[in-house]
């Protein structure tokens, strides 16, 4: 049976996700090192996430289908950029993020941006949609069929149990 | 040199490749000076411009050009690092340094006292920087940036100040994306 990181990056892949950016993360740190290696997309690291929506609006004015892989924490450096850059431009940016803080987290100070997260992407006007298990993850197809076709950004919470198949 | 006469220096050596341009009096004094399709007015998101230029130019093959502020760039000094790792041949990065934060009502930036946007793109793996204060320099920097392979970081000394009789830039967002992506296809 397949792993989680490998279901995720065939399900993105397969919805058309052509171009990547990525702030290193543990729990996607598998996702990331597939990217690396994977020569039929784009990709680069940046140094935090706020930059990622810059690159990724510019990439899909060029035609390009852009996803930055992230943990929740950095969300807050990026909410100017995701209102008057991607909402008020409207483009379909997709964040995909490691949901730290959530059941199962093991540092404290991660909880309280765990716990804001989702109000904070409704707040941002980013469709948000939680992934609880890698069954889920036809969420993840429509979602970002959704994105595109409503030229709005779009955010998708892996928590723990995601990756470790505990709920 | 006044950063409109920088600005219609740019835009002439650019031509019809896709110019991104930060917001404010820069983003006025473009529009004023050489609007066109292939000009992407950003009017928020301070600092994202020298960002968007890099996901154009890693996304299709051809020259794009940035025009980004001192104080700007300040806000997202780590888009020059990874300007530097992902080395976008494609990429001409303008900084227009005018030493001031000029929307804001010209307070004096970093780059009045200690700050060398050069020297920081230099240090961040930029190969090819330049640092010209007249408009045969930058004429001749721009040159060198159209027809050589990039990443290219040009940093301009500006007078501060702006041109006079600008507007508002009379685009509403889904206009001047539009007219972007329509004219980069």
């Amino acid at each position: 049976m397949s792993n989680p990181t490998d279901l995720l990056y065939d399900t993105v892949r397969a919805a058309g996700v052509d171009f990547f950016t990525s702030v290193p993360c543990k729990l996607l740190g598998d996702f990331i090192t597939r990217l690396s290696a994977d020569g039929t997309v784009a990709y680069t690291p940046v140094s935090r996430e706020e930059e990622a929506v810059g690159i990724m609006a510019g990439a899909f004015m060029a035609g390009r289908r852009p996803a930055l892989v992230m943990q929740n924490s950095g969300f807050g450096n990026s909410i100017n950029a995701v209102l008057s850059l991607l909402n008020y431009y409207r483009i379909p940016a997709l964040f995909l993020i490691s949901h730290r803080g959530s059941e199962g987290e093991f540092i404290e100070a991660q909880k309280l941006m765990g716990n804001a997260i989702g109000d904070l992407l409704r707040v941002a006007g980013v469709a948000c949609h939680d992934i609880p298990h890698p069954g889920a993850l036809e969420q993840v197809s429509q979602g970002i069929a959704d994105a595109w076709r409503d030229q709005r950004p779009a955010a998708f919470l892996f928590p723990f149990s995601f990756w470790t198949g505990k709920e | 040199m006044k950063r409109f006469e920088a600005i219609g220096i740019i835009a002439d050596r650019a031509g019809a490749i896709p110019v991104v341009c930060t917001l404010g009096h820069t983003c006025q004094e473009l529009f004023k000076t050489a609007d066109r399709p292939t000009n992407f007015y950003m009017l928020g998101s301070m600092g994202m411009a020298s960002s968007i230029g890099l996901g154009i130019a890693l996304s299709r093959p051809g020259k794009v050009v940035a025009i980004d502020g001192d104080a700007a760039v300040t806000m997202n000094m780590g888009s020059l690092a990874t300007i530097g790792h992902a080395q976008p041949a494609d990429l001409i990065l303008v900084i227009l340094d005018n030493q001031a934060n000029g929307a804001t009502g010209f307070q004096p930036s970093m780059s009045a006292r200690s700050l060398r946007l050069d020297q920081v793109a230099r240090g961040c793996g930029i190969a090819a920087v330049s640092r010209v204060g007249d408009p045969a320099g930058l004429a001749t920097a721009m040159n060198t940036a159209m027809n050589t392979a990039g990443p290219h970081v040009i940093v301009v000394d500006v007078e501060t100040g702006v041109m006079p009789g600008l507007q508002i830039i009379p685009m509403g967002p889904a206009d001047i994306r539009n007219r972007f992506m329509d004219a980069l296809k």
